[in-house]
């Protein structure tokens, strides 16, 4: 199986301060890989760096074969990235928000293809035609998803991207997020929702201090631990962590 | 302490943040400048300055109530002020007059014709002539004031002399209470004499260029600046402009097409306040009774002309939006992004206060060099730059403002590459070891 990440010895420093602390893991292709860690553990700026916003300190990435340092603008032809808590442009509707961002991808037909992919992947209705400062949390989830996963991309970042939604809502989105993986996308995904993780990747990371603690499948950290879920396994991960420092 | 006290210190904490105190203090300074520069430039209106007097008449009688009339006007300060030139008994050409006024740098002259006293001592009594002559300078609010005070010198001669023959003869014909006839007023304009023309109608009539162009640039400047700081404030909070950086397209492409639609929009907004102010202009200065047709005297600019305001004005805009775009990158959301506009405003108002009010020429050296660092100085001074050929000033304009909108295109493409955008000020290498300092020191 190829490797659709290649994360080797990430450090990133601002001053004295290092948010991320020389991490390594890789994604295969065509999974869906979970980087999960309380608030602060360095989750966002690893998906931050593998997305190109912001400078490696030291140590490289690969992102489908290409270096994001040196090869940013081929590795944003294939990634999509999905900020935390991200909007759209509120003046927009949602129809609009989509035309101007196919825009980037695509022109004439092939434009009008995307969109109307990315309604279909929204399915927000005659809503589509709304202002989007008019949805709630969940239809501009959904409509940031579609956006996301117009352009077929090979890779598709994803930043807590059912935090602050409803029980159903979420369970939606999770449902989405299992189509997108089922059509050939590597999603990456970070979470400190452990359960949600659990029930959707097939891999994870546990990533804590900006250092990465544990990575395996779920099952894989359960077992070695004789835990009942991830949270216990992490909890477990960071007391031992802190044991042998 | 009580809910109201609770709610009302939590809403001082907001309303009264360290960036709202800061703009307030910096208003305030700002007036206070402005205060100190109007009285400055009143005082000077108020306080004796060179005055030529040519005198062509065979004795001094006239140079005498001159002297005595300035003597009371300026506290005795004649002796060092009015310089008297001899004429030599003959008429003197206009030529002459302003050869002597620029090689000594006199605003003001006074010609005494031949025959003045013997004219106005007559019975009945012949009008004694006496011409004015003036530089005409390009200046603020209070240019042309000094063609006031030598009008009012002479008037105040003509006072004189009439009540002392009044008092002294009788029958002395209708020319006895105005015996001075001022004869013709002359201003030079650019080297060229314009006749029955006075600096402070000149003024007049250019005070819509005066107002107009700094008032329009300072306007739109701050409302362009401050959309384009907004935007990126709501980018920012919306996390658009984290999606829009991982599209597939280069960041030089994303930053040119925010800054071409923002000028092209200042552009826009700049024709339509430049016409509503016109209009404004127009109606004011029609009802101050202004008679110079600029036109008439080579003060109007040609569509060559207006074509370099366009291109300065664009320039301007650039400048101001890359600057706004550099600002931008440090707010965090929309809130913090209206503070932000605030060093642009007070760069463009500073130069729109300082040529509306006082003017370029009557700036020291040192005042001059720093207005003309700040880059929106030039396209508010450049319609009079035009209409009096100072094409040195306009061209040193052009190459700064050329200069200054490609390094904040520079700084903004590199600001649009670094991690600032995404991370703030808050955790560049500086700012993390200013706050290690500062934690060290509180310990």
């Amino acid at each position: 199986m190829n490797d659709a990440l290649v994360v080797k010895d990430v450090h990133k420093r601002y001053g004295d301060h290092e948010a991320v602390k020389g991490i390594s893991f890789t994604v295969h292709e065509g999974e869906i890989f979970g980087l999960i860690g309380p608030n602060g553990a360095g989750k966002t700026t690893t998906l931050r760096m593998i997305s190109t916003l912001l400078k490696i300190s030291s140590g490289t990435i690969e992102v489908c074969g290409y270096d994001v340092s040196s090869q940013s603008d081929d590795v944003r032809e294939v990634i999509c990235y999905l900020p935390e808590d991200a909007g759209a442009y509120k003046d927009m509707t949602g129809r609009r928000y989509l035309n101007f961002m196919a825009g980037f991808f695509a022109s004439g037909e092939k434009k009008q293809e995307l969109v109307r992919k990315a309604i279909s992947i929204a399915d927000l209705g005659p809503r589509i035609d709304s202002k989007v400062d008019t949805y709630s949390k969940g239809m501009m989830r959904r409509l940031l998803i579609a956006r996301a996963i117009m352009p077929s991309p090979k890779f598709a970042i994803l930043d807590e991207v059912t935090s602050g939604l409803d029980v159903v809502n979420a369970h939606e989105i999770r449902d989405i997020i299992r189509d997108i993986a089922d059509s050939g996308v590597t999603i990456l995904l970070s979470s400190h929702n452990m359960h949600e993780v659990e029930v959707l990747c097939d891999r994870v990371a546990m990533i804590d201090g900006g250092e990465i603690i544990l990575t395996g499948t779920p099952d894989e950290m359960k077992a070695r631990y004789g835990a009942r879920d991830l949270e216990e396994v992490f909890i477990r991960a960071v007391k031992e962590r802190e044991g042998s420092q | 302490m009580s809910d109201l006290t609770n709610v009302m210190k939590k809403e001082l904490r907001e309303y009264l943040s360290l960036s709202s105190v800061i703009s307030v203090v910096l208003v305030v300074v700002i007036f206070a400048f402005m205060g100190t520069m109007m009285s400055g430039e009143a005082d000077k209106i108020t306080s004796p300055s060179d005055l030529l007097v040519i005198n062509c008449d065979d004795n001094s009688f006239a140079v005498d109530e001159i002297r005595d009339v300035y003597d009371v006007i300026f506290d005795g300060t004649s002796g060092e002020y009015v310089h008297v030139v001899d004429g030599n008994g003959s008429v003197v050409d206009a030529e002459y007059v302003q050869r002597l006024m620029s090689e000594n740098g006199y605003t003001d002259a006074i010609v005494i014709c031949p025959d003045f006293r013997n004219n106005i001592c007559s019975t009945p009594v012949i009008k004694g002539q006496m011409m004015l002559y003036f530089q005409f300078e390009a200046t603020g609010l209070f240019g042309g004031a000094s063609s006031s005070i030598a009008q009012s010198i002479v008037s105040a001669v003509n006072e004189r002399i009439s009540q002392t023959l009044v008092s002294s003869v009788t029958d002395l014909g209708p020319n006895a209470s105005s015996p001075i006839d001022m004869g013709s007023t002359y201003t030079y304009v650019n080297g060229e004499v314009v006749e029955n023309v006075t600096p402070i109608e000149i003024s007049s009539a250019l005070m819509s260029q005066n107002f107009i162009m700094p008032l329009i640039i300072m306007v739109i400047l701050t409302m362009i600046g401050s959309i384009v700081i907004s935007s990126m404030g709501n980018e920012k909070e919306n996390k658009t402009l984290e999606t829009l950086l991982t599209m597939p397209v280069k960041r030089t492409t994303i930053v040119t097409g925010k800054l071409i639609s923002a000028a092209i929009a200042g552009l826009v907004f700049g024709a339509a306040y430049m016409v509503g102010m016109m209009f404004y202009m127009e109606g004011m200065t029609s009802t101050m009774m202004t008679s110079v047709d600029l036109a008439e005297i080579g003060l109007t600019l040609s569509v060559s002309d207006w074509a370099i305001v366009m291109v300065m004005m664009f320039l301007a805009i650039l400048s101001a939006l890359g600057m706004c775009m550099i600002l931008g990158a440090f707010t965090k959301n929309y809130k913090a992004a209206q503070t932000m506009i605030l060093p642009l405003a007070i760069m463009a108002m500073i130069p729109m206060f300082i040529i509306m009010f006082m003017g370029w020429e009557s700036l020291p050296s040192i005042g001059k060099i720093l207005l003309s660092l700040i880059p929106f100085t030039h396209p508010m001074m450049v319609v009079n730059n035009l209409m009096f050929g100072e094409m040195t000033m306009v061209a040193i304009g052009i190459g700064y403002l050329l200069a200054f909108s490609a390094l904040m295109v520079f700084i903004t493409v590199k600001v649009y590459r670094s991690d600032i955008l995404i991370t703030g000020i808050g955790q560049t290498r500086f700012v993390v070891a200013m706050k290690k300092f500062f934690a060290k020191k509180s310990e």
